[in-house]
């Protein structure tokens, strides 16, 4: 279509398109409007406690606003912490859930498993949190106890305050920990990496695959040759939308965890913190200016999870998986 | 098959409308169901607007009943316990329209100084109660009910100098039990609380340097004083959960042992664990109870200052170290914030219901205190009370009468009765060589139930075991590896125990504790089961392997 | 995968196809094509390359065998864990270990891999499913100690205080909290989010691609800032209540970019010849719109507001901060605070009650299965397409054909009791064929209707193939072909 024939279907517009035309473009520019106000009101409500707390908003430890010593230090590093171990746990759970969905499966239970995996990426987060709080924590704690007894020479499976020789030792120490959330938020993402790499993995070209078995390969060197390097962009672009939904994460972590205000790098002792479960914790009692340092975080966390994201979609984009579609 | 998914997606359909159309008849249905107790409100005539608060989960148990008994009257009252700091904040914003808080504005907190609102407001007291210290503590399988603490041992566990059950200042306010090498697990609240702003206005009185050391040690500027936020130092082994449901919550599960906070005696009662008795100034070990706690507030010195904007708050240096035997150190009254002018969102019919409802849980609504865990007021703050409650537009001013309220503290002389009457520690409790093996809490038989009380007392009480539905489950699991069975064989000595079910747990004396692998570290026997379980596995795989590999080479040749 | 195997003409060494793929070349399957090749060219038959052979079972069973058998030695014997995850972990990594040596006696190694990595894959994928369900069944079971009671559902809680037993208060106010909320996000995102998604598609140009930057970009935004964004200026600036509105703005805010990509993506695979056409026809924008686009993408956009909503309904933390808490029925969205299902969720089980928590379990249940709602509907309209509806149609016409040859029969019985009878029955008969036309008749009328309103696929939209990584949402509504 050229610009001439475009001039002139803009000319003879009738006024049900104009009035269309109008309604769309004001959809779009209160939606941006929308948006950037979001944006932007974090960011200056941001402004105030930044400005406070200076470089020392990045290295501070401690949480009190009102006191002028806080700093998002701890809290991003328990975010990153949780969302890791979530991360570890699910990725290789969803990439065998999704490779014996689209590879092993018969093609009766399919279509079910499709449904059920796309229905628990339904599900609210706060089952999850449920499940996490009264039956697995219960299950962890003897196997937390068992690792750190075991292992406890690793630095971060290391437990302060558990003593291996004092029978009485107080279990609560292994409760409440990051690895805890961390398991809970690896469920909750489980079904959400699994959808796109089952997609990723559908789409690998069906020649090459059939020629890959009908070369005499065996079905996991098919997959190995064919399949994995195939979807690779889009396993990690699911991994990484799966650690976007995880650094957010809100109602599970907070019910699950005790917060701390320090870098605990020993993931299965009690104390954890994320930035989401700080702000539920603490939107209330908030000052004027204590808010202005939870939206700081806020922010931080938003920008964090942007650039996760578009990371995410640049790699899928870029790779034969993403151009083929 | 895409018939009966339609029939099924049509079989959902219908189980969603009637769904639906039984929602809409229950929500015409609703209010008007249970039979009202008896009364001094007629059921109104006329229609109240409905109202919400916000804030202490302190005294989060006595409103929701208050909530729950003035719904018959057609008063909706909705209130979130969201801790005391939210609610004072919240009211502050403007978005509720009475706050709950234990400490009034105006206290600095962390060097920072909780402004006032800029709204008209007035304080009033709606119902007294002792800040309970809460603990699940066993020895082998049987609950300890009948813990003692002084003041000074509260401070140094609280701020982490005892770490252990069987330390001697424990074991000197107990002279009766003998206590296990457990941890203490200290569960303190992560929310900012007034919970926190008793315990920690009381350490600060009455304990100064251990609590400046703690706060010291916690970056927190000094002196320390009050404050809502209690700080947490990391490695350190306390527990931060946000709300008294929280704290409570932990700390009755059965599987967490060791574990000790502080939180409204309600919560003890209802999640059915015990509470240490607390040592006060004349050498008695006392429980929470309603009549200690009111007794203890006729020492609190309340400001009567009526122009003053701090009027009606308390000073509760006299309770601390007040003499009489009978007084819980850590008692103390919990106030209603309410606004005193039509300003933002509050109207002259929200005062109305308001009103309404504060003239309720000051007269009426005190029957229930006792059985809830709480103690009801005495006459000179249920009268200041009521001279607030006149302050509030939109109040049927003419309603409000104090000769028609019904509470169980007056007298005809305007002592308090339950004060008066209330009965003297026995001697077992009097510091020293004796020990009362009765249990506390909820974990104990109720004190004698008052005529209005019976059926909230016997169903807190028949809670004992309520614990077990909080559990994660994994008991079994939680107690292992060697923990089991420490010292239950020793149990038999004599000592007759009961199950903490019937709330009679007694004489849990002298139960000495066995610890089997008392070697610290990497111990022998901890390598020799590794070795072992290497020594098993080898013995599995290495045979088939050895052959395999025999097998293979001839294989090959 | 059951593929059929031509006799190889090239050794497989030879082959330079582009990308070189290196495969393991398993000796036996290389011999299995030769014994195809040796069968000549007659009639090829499908053959089955998998199946299991009876020296894979007994390997099966005999390392599951031995990882039990170990396990249980280890665990209770030499190193003492209790609960059931640690035992099972072992148990597991175990079984790698036994199966892998079992078939390595009787399997060259790329066999070895393929099975073992065939095992792991399976075992894993089981234990995903079956932890999901695990979730799922758990809740519903904690729940059912509620769920028994009738009154769950058609109570709010004014009337249960602390100390109440199950047989008082319900979750009534917090169904029709959710519904209500919902209802007014809805009413917000669907108009803004499909003109919106119109508007990326049909009026392209540089600031539209920003737009949808900045909506991709706030896809990002985590449900908690978004709640905290509504609370600081809605509640605070603005002096708003806490309230369902307030609830409703909080979960707009955060539906909005999911719903807008899930549309757009709907939107653009749109075949352009269809808008061509309709140009072509003389049809304005605006025309071809509202009756090319939006008819062809109808059951995709439903699917996108249905995943969307089923996403918002179940949002715990943007309802936290702005709705308020309240334990009766508020039908007001404007006054007063308004809870819905996962916040009372949530207040419930922070209580040590166990009736309190058991309500809670209970309420995450009636959520889930609302949820679980949601996704049948987008299922259902995602899954029809005009051949199915085609089959349907046909079977429904062979049972009702059925059925008025069993009226027939029945007629036919009777006939040989009395000959009386004969002509009512004849009537009857008569009358029956015609009730099961009519029935038929009417029934493709309604289902034209319910379809038409509902919005289904119609046969020029192309099967979409996209991937749209960004929310699992746009993902399924992407998939539904």
């Amino acid at each position: 279509m050229s610009t001439e024939t475009r001039l002139t279907l803009r000319t003879a517009r009738a006024r049900p398109d104009r009035i269309f035309r109008g309604l769309a473009l004001g959809a779009g520019i209160s939606v941006l409007a929308i948006m950037l106000l979001v944006g932007f009101f974090l960011a200056i409500r941001a402004t105030d406690a930044l400005g406070t707390a200076g470089w020392s908003f990045f290295t501070e430890q401690a949480w009190e606003p009102d006191a002028g010593r806080f700093g998002i230090a701890a809290i991003i590093f328990g975010t990153v912490l949780i969302a890791v171990v979530a991360i570890a746990v699910a990725v290789p759970l969803a990439s065998a859930c999704a490779l014996y969905i689209t590879q092993y499966a018969p093609q009766r239970v399919r279509s079910t498993l499709i449904s059920l995996v796309d229905l628990m990426a339904a599900i609210p987060s706060i089952v999850f949190g449920l499940w996490g709080f009264f039956w697995l924590q219960g299950e962890v704690v003897p196997v937390a106890r068992w690792i750190s007894q075991n292992f406890g020479f690793i630095p971060f499976l290391t437990v302060e305050g558990a003593d291996p020789s004092d029978p009485l030792a107080p279990t609560t120490v292994f409760t409440s920990s990051t690895f805890i959330a961390g398991l809970v938020v690896a469920m909750m993402i489980t079904p959400i990496i699994t959808s796109i790499m089952r997609e990723v993995f559908d789409q690998a070209p069906v020649g090459e695959r059939e020629g890959a078995l009908a070369l005499g390969a065996t079905r996991w060197s098919m997959i190995r040759a064919v399949v994995l390097p195939f979807g690779r962009a889009g396993m990690i672009g699911g991994s990484m939308l799966g650690l976007g939904r995880a650094l957010g994460e809100t109602i599970a972590v907070y019910i699950i965890i005790s917060p701390v205000f320090v870098m605990q790098p020993r993931i299965l002792e009690n104390g954890a913190i994320s930035v989401s479960s700080l702000i539920a914790l603490r939107y209330g009692e908030a000052t004027e200016f204590g808010l202005s340092a939870l939206m700081a975080a806020g922010l931080t966390l938003f920008l964090m999870t942007l650039v996760v994201n578009f990371a995410a979609s640049l790699i899928v984009a870029r790779s034969r998986s993403g151009v083929s579609s | 098959m895409t018939r009966r998914r339609r029939t099924s997606f049509i079989s959902v359909l219908a189980a969603a409308v009637t769904f639906s159309i039984m929602v809409s008849t229950a929500a015409s249905a609703t209010p008007q169901e249970p039979a009202p107790p008896s009364t001094t409100l007629q059921p109104a005539t006329t229609t109240y607007v409905p109202i919400s608060g916000a804030g202490s989960s302190w005294s989060a148990n006595a409103i929701d009943q208050w909530r729950r008994n003035v719904q018959q009257f057609g008063m909706r009252v909705n209130y979130a316990s969201t801790g005391s700091s939210d609610g004072r904040n919240q009211f502050r914003s403007g978005t509720v329209d009475f706050a709950s808080s234990e400490i009034p504005y105006g206290l600095t907190d962390g060097g920072v100084v909780d402004t006032p609102p800029s709204r008209k407001f007035s304080y009033m007291p709606i119902v007294a109660g002792g800040t309970s210290i809460m603990y699940n503590l066993t020895i082998g399988d049987q609950r300890i009910t009948n813990l003692r603490l002084s003041g000074d041992t509260i401070t140094r566990i609280f701020t982490g100098v005892i770490t252990s059950w069987d330390h001697p200042a424990i074991k000197a306010d107990n002279p009766g039990i003998t206590l296990p090498a457990r941890r203490i697990v200290p569960v303190v609240r992560s929310d900012g609380s007034g919970s926190t702003a008793q315990l920690t206005g009381w350490m600060a009185s009455e304990h100064r340097s251990l609590w400046d050391a703690y706060c010291a040690k916690a970056n927190r500027p000094l002196p320390c004083g009050q404050t809502s936020n209690f700080p947490v130092l990391s490695g350190s082994g306390f527990v931060g959960q946000p709300g008294s449901q929280g704290v409570a919550g932990y700390v009755s599960q059965r599987a967490n042992v060791g574990t000790i906070t502080y939180v409204e005696y309600s919560y003890a009662l209802k999640a059915g664990y015990p509470v240490a008795k607390v040592l006060n100034q004349a050498g008695f070990y006392v429980e929470p109870t309603a009549s200690n706690v009111a007794v203890s507030l006729l020492s609190a010195r309340i400001n009567t200052d009526t122009t003053s904007s701090a009027y009606l708050t308390q000073i509760l240096t006299g309770v601390y170290r007040s003499t009489d035997p009978r007084v819980y150190p850590l008692s103390s009254y919990s106030y209603l914030i309410v606004p005193t002018a039509v300003e933002g969102n509050f109207t002259a019919s929200k005062g109305e219901t308001l009103g309404a409802f504060a003239y309720y849980f000051l007269c009426e609504g005190q029957r229930q205190a006792e059985a809830l865990g709480y103690s009801p007021l005495p006459i000179n703050l249920v009268e200041a009370g009521l001279a607030q409650v006149r302050r509030i537009p939109g109040v049927e001013a003419q309603t409000i009468n104090i000769s028609r309220c019904n509470n169980p503290t007056f007298s005809a002389d305007g002592t308090n009765t339950l004060a008066q009457n209330a009965p003297q520690p026995a001697a077992c409790d009097r510091r020293g060589e004796t020990q009362c093996s009765s249990g506390t809490g909820g974990a104990a038989e109720q004190p004698t139930p008052t005529d209005n009380s019976g059926g909230t007392d016997g169903g807190a009480g028949a809670d004992g075991g309520s614990g077990a539905g909080f559990d994660t489950g994994g008991e079994s699991g939680l107690d292992g590896f060697g923990g089991d069975g420490t010292g239950s064989d020793s149990s038999g000595g004599g000592t007759k125990i009961c199950e903490i079910d019937t709330g009679l747990c007694q004489t849990v004396a002298s139960v000495p504790v066995e610890i089997e692998r008392a070697d610290s570290g990497w111990t022998r026997d901890t390598v020799m089961m590794l070795i072992a379980a290497l020594a098993l596995l080898a013995t599995v795989f290495l045979p088939p392997m050895f052959a395999r590999v025999i097998r293979g080479s001839r294989g090959v040749s | 995968m059951a593929i059929d195997t031509k006799p190889a003409m090239l050794p497989p060494s030879t082959v330079s196809s582009p990308p070189p793929i290196e495969v393991d070349v398993a000796p036996e399957e290389v011999g299995a094509s030769e014994a195809n090749r040796a069968r000549g060219m007659r009639r090829e038959v499908r053959r089955q390359l998998g199946g299991a052979r009876l020296g894979d079972l007994f390997a099966l069973v005999g390392a599951v065998t031995a990882s039990l058998s170990t396990t249980w030695a280890v665990t209770t014997q030499i190193m003492p864990v209790t609960g059931s995850l640690g035992p099972f972990l072992i148990a597991f990594a175990l079984f790698v270990a036994f199966y892998t040596l079992l078939l390595s006696f009787t399997e060259p190694t790329p066999i070895v891999r393929d099975r073992v990595a065939s095992v792991v894959v399976h075992s894993l994928a089981i234990i995903v499913v079956l932890t999901l369900i695990f979730v799922v069944a758990f809740t519903i079971f904690r729940g059912l100690e509620a769920l028994r009671f009738p009154n769950f559902f058609v109570q709010d809680m004014s009337l249960a205080g602390p100390l109440d037993p199950l047989s008082a208060g319900g979750i009534v106010h917090a169904i029709v909290g959710s519904l209500i909320q919902i209802t007014i996000a809805l009413v917000i995102t669907i108009p803004l989010g499909i003109l919106t998604a119109l508007y990326l598609n049909e009026m392209p140009g540089r600031f539209a691609s920003f737009v949808r930057t900045v909506v991709e970009a706030m896809s990002a935004l985590p449900s908690i800032v978004a709640g905290l964004f509504i609370y600081a200026t809605a509640i605070l600036i603005l002096g708003l209540e806490k309230s369902g509105f307030a609830a409703a703005l909080a979960i707009s805010v955060m539906m909005l970019p999911i719903m807008i990509r899930a549309s757009d993506v709907v939107i653009r695979m749109v075949p352009s010849t269809l808008k061509e056409g309709a140009i072509g026809l003389g049809a304005g924008q605006w025309r071809t719109v509202w009756h090319v686009v939006l008819p062809t993408s109808r059951s995709g956009l439903a699917t996108a507001i249905i995943l969307a909503t089923a996403r918002g309904i179940g949002e715990t933390s943007p309802v936290l901060l702005t709705s308020g808490f309240t334990a009766a029925m508020n039908l007001d969205p404007l006054r007063g605070p308004m809870v819905s299902l996962p916040l009372a969720v949530f207040q419930f089980v922070k209580s040590p009650e166990p009736t309190m928590i058991a309500r809670g379990f209970g309420a995450a249940a009636v959520l889930m299965l609302l949820v679980l709602l949601l996704f049948a509907g987008a299922r259902w309209l995602g899954g029809r397409t005009i051949e199915k509806q085609d089959r349907a149609r046909h079977r429904r016409e062979r049972a009702l054909a059925s059925v008025v040859a069993a009226i027939a029969s029945i007629g036919r019985a009777v006939r040989h009791i009395g000959r009386r009878a004969v002509p009512v029955l004849r009537a009857a008969h008569v009358a029956g064929a015609r009730v099961a036309r009519a029935i038929n008749g009417l029934w493709v009328v309604l289902s034209q209707r319910v379809r038409q309103a509902l919005g289904y696929r119609s046969p020029e939209m192309p099967p979409t193939e996209s991937i749209d990584p960004s929310t699992s949402l746009s993902l399924a509504a992407g998939e539904q072909t």
